[in-house]
């Protein structure tokens, strides 16, 4: 007689990206899941709301992937103040952008974690952000009759997140703490998928479960470099001229209007390479033991 | 005495400006306080480190997620980059492990730094965007990072800029980031609910401004060494407080505080390009 199995949760890249169709909400953590984010280029997802940040967001932008931001900071990445596809996007009013700040957002994926329609946050009263964003609203707190701001939950359909480890069962254990608001982007969301450096053995989780961070994500992508050309702690450093390249690219196509040399990017490290493995061998063994060190 | 002679070298080098505004922001810091700097601040980076290394054994120093004290250490390299996180490798915690913004209520004791796209008479600042319709805007600006909830907190803030220009110092900011005393009212943060002091100064590459007591607007407080009141006043779109009498002089670094600047707390140089 054999015993029932435990289910285990290893996927591909491509089979978490298929769990975001046309209008959905996904968040990305940092750093960013870059695997599936390429996926997600390369199927041409569109009208995504994204909850995220800096230039992981800024490339879905770039490929058409997105109809509004939740994002409190879009940041150029490579010596720029404001992420190019995002900044012309925006100003262009091809993306809505939710307007907002880390406390806000906090406030919001934690009202979507506990289910409730909203949480009152004090960061931000007095500033520009109800006005324009009209989801913020002044409320008069019932208790003390402070007036407060109701943040709107930030429901999440799908949270991408790249960690160090996890076993195939969920499991996942970060090296140097999880990424900023990356729990609060796992709590928010119906389903979650990690891209992880290494599987570990339910053992290797076993032997010190203090150290498991997130505990039964619905989905473990095996990503080694997985955050390339972003950094993973524990494995390795930024890579800034990877980065510079994207960046050059699309703000030609921002200020210049020539999209050729994006396009050409998005072609030759989104859409082309079919897996994350083929992508790894565009970039290079080279390049990539280059950045080995954390 | 320098251990390494090429310290003496680096140390006969002029002092740059932004030097001198990390040295004033540096005295400025007492010890025992938390110092929490964002990210692509170089002149606030280096300032906490300098007041870490030459009075500040008990400061805790915050830096992307990262809380550290590093009193014991010699140098504590600046990041390469904006977002270099491997300043995880001196963290005593992370303080984004699931719990960001969970503890605010001791922020009091914190103190931050801030910048902006633009600054008003009265210290609000924007970092959304320029521009009349929010939705075309004519410059999208970064956003608003943390910068609403932490100054509506922290005991007080400073306001650190790179440069010095009529179009950062604007009578109205198109949009307000920060709050820092609304329209000139000292009572409107007490008014509003906001439990943090606000901005305390406003540091430039020319000058150090503080806020009038009764109608909380900018008042130039200090020159640095080489500039004038007409260049500040030429730079500023709108009419800044100039009190009577000569403007003080921005002290420059003492030898000691410029070998613990240079050798230490800004070894890399992030403020001598």
């Amino acid at each position: 007689m054999s015993h029932p199995q435990r289910r285990e949760r290893i996927v591909s890249e491509a089979e978490a990206a298929s769990w975001v169709s046309d209008g959905m909400t996904i968040a990305i953590g940092e750093p960013g899941p870059m695997a599936v984010i390429r996926q997600l280029v390369r199927r041409g997802v569109k009208d995504l709301t994204v909850v995220g940040s800096g230039v992981a967001l800024d490339l879905l932008i770039a490929a058409g992937c997105v109809r509004k931001t939740v994002a409190y900071y879009v940041g150029g990445g490579a010596g720029g103040a404001v992420a190019p596809s995002f900044r012309r996007a925006a100003e262009a009013g091809d993306i809505e952008v939710w307007e907002c700040e880390e406390g806000i957002v906090a406030a919001g994926l934690r009202a979507a974690a506990q289910g409730l329609p909203f949480l009152p946050w004090r960061g931000g009263l007095g500033t520009s952000l109800p006005d324009v964003n009209p989801d913020l609203k002044l409320m008069t707190d019932p208790i003390r009759g402070e007036t407060l701001i109701a943040v709107p939950a930030i429901e999440v359909d799908v949270a991408f997140l790249h960690a160090a480890h996890a076993d195939a069962y969920g499991n996942v254990q970060h090296i140097g703490g999880p990424g900023w608001l990356d729990l609060f982007l796992y709590r928010a969301a119906d389903r979650c998928a990690v891209q992880v450096e290494k599987v570990l053995s339910n053992e290797d989780i076993r032997a010190n479960p203090g150290a498991t961070t997130i505990a039964g994500v619905d989905g473990v992508i095996r990503a080694p470099w997985g955050a390339h050309p972003f950094y993973s702690r524990g494995y390795y450093v930024q890579d800034r001229a990877f980065t510079r390249r994207y960046v050059d690219a699309a703000t030609t196509a921002a200020q210049a209007g020539d999209r050729g040399p994006l396009d050409t990017f998005l072609r030759t490290y989104c859409i082309e390479p079919e897996t994350h493995a083929d992508y790894l061998e565009r970039v290079g063994v080279r390049q990539l033991i280059a950045l080995h060190e954390y | 005495m320098s251990d390494n002679p090429a310290d003496e070298d680096i140390l006969a080098q002029p002092v740059t400006r932004q030097e001198v505004m990390a040295a004033f922001l540096a005295n400025d810091i007492e010890d025992g306080e938390i110092l929490q700097v964002g990210a692509a601040m170089p002149v606030g980076e280096v300032a906490v480190r300098l007041a870490h290394f030459s009075h500040g054994p008990n400061m805790e120093l915050i830096f992307i997620g990262s809380r550290m004290n590093v009193a014991h250490l010699h140098t504590l390299p600046t990041p390469e980059f904006g977002w270099d996180r491997r300043t995880v490798r001196w963290a005593e915690s992370y303080w984004d492990t699931g719990h960001r913004f969970d503890r605010v209520k001791d922020w009091g004791n914190r103190v931050f730094f801030i910048g902006g796209v633009q600054v008003d008479p009265h210290g609000n600042t924007n970092l959304i965007g320029v521009g009349t319709d929010h939705r075309h805007l004519r410059f999208r600006g970064p956003g608003s990072v943390g910068t609403s909830t932490l100054s509506t907190l922290v005991g007080r803030y400073y306001i650190v800029l790179n440069s010095h220009s009529a179009r950062t110092f604007v009578p109205r900011c198109d949009y307000v980031s920060a709050f820092g005393w609304g329209e000139g009212d000292p009572e409107a943060r007490r008014r509003l609910g906001l439990p943090g002091g606000g901005p305390k100064y406003c540091v430039t590459p020319l000058c150090v401004m503080d806020f009038t007591e009764d109608t909380k607007h900018l008042r130039l407080r200090s020159l640095h060494p080489g500039v004038s009141v007409d260049e500040v006043v030429a730079n500023t779109g709108f009419e800044l407080v100039i009190p009577p009498g000569e403007i003080p002089t921005t002290p420059i670094p003492d030898p000691e505080q410029l070998r613990i600047l240079r050798t230490r707390a800004d070894e890399r140089g992030a403020l001598r390009r």
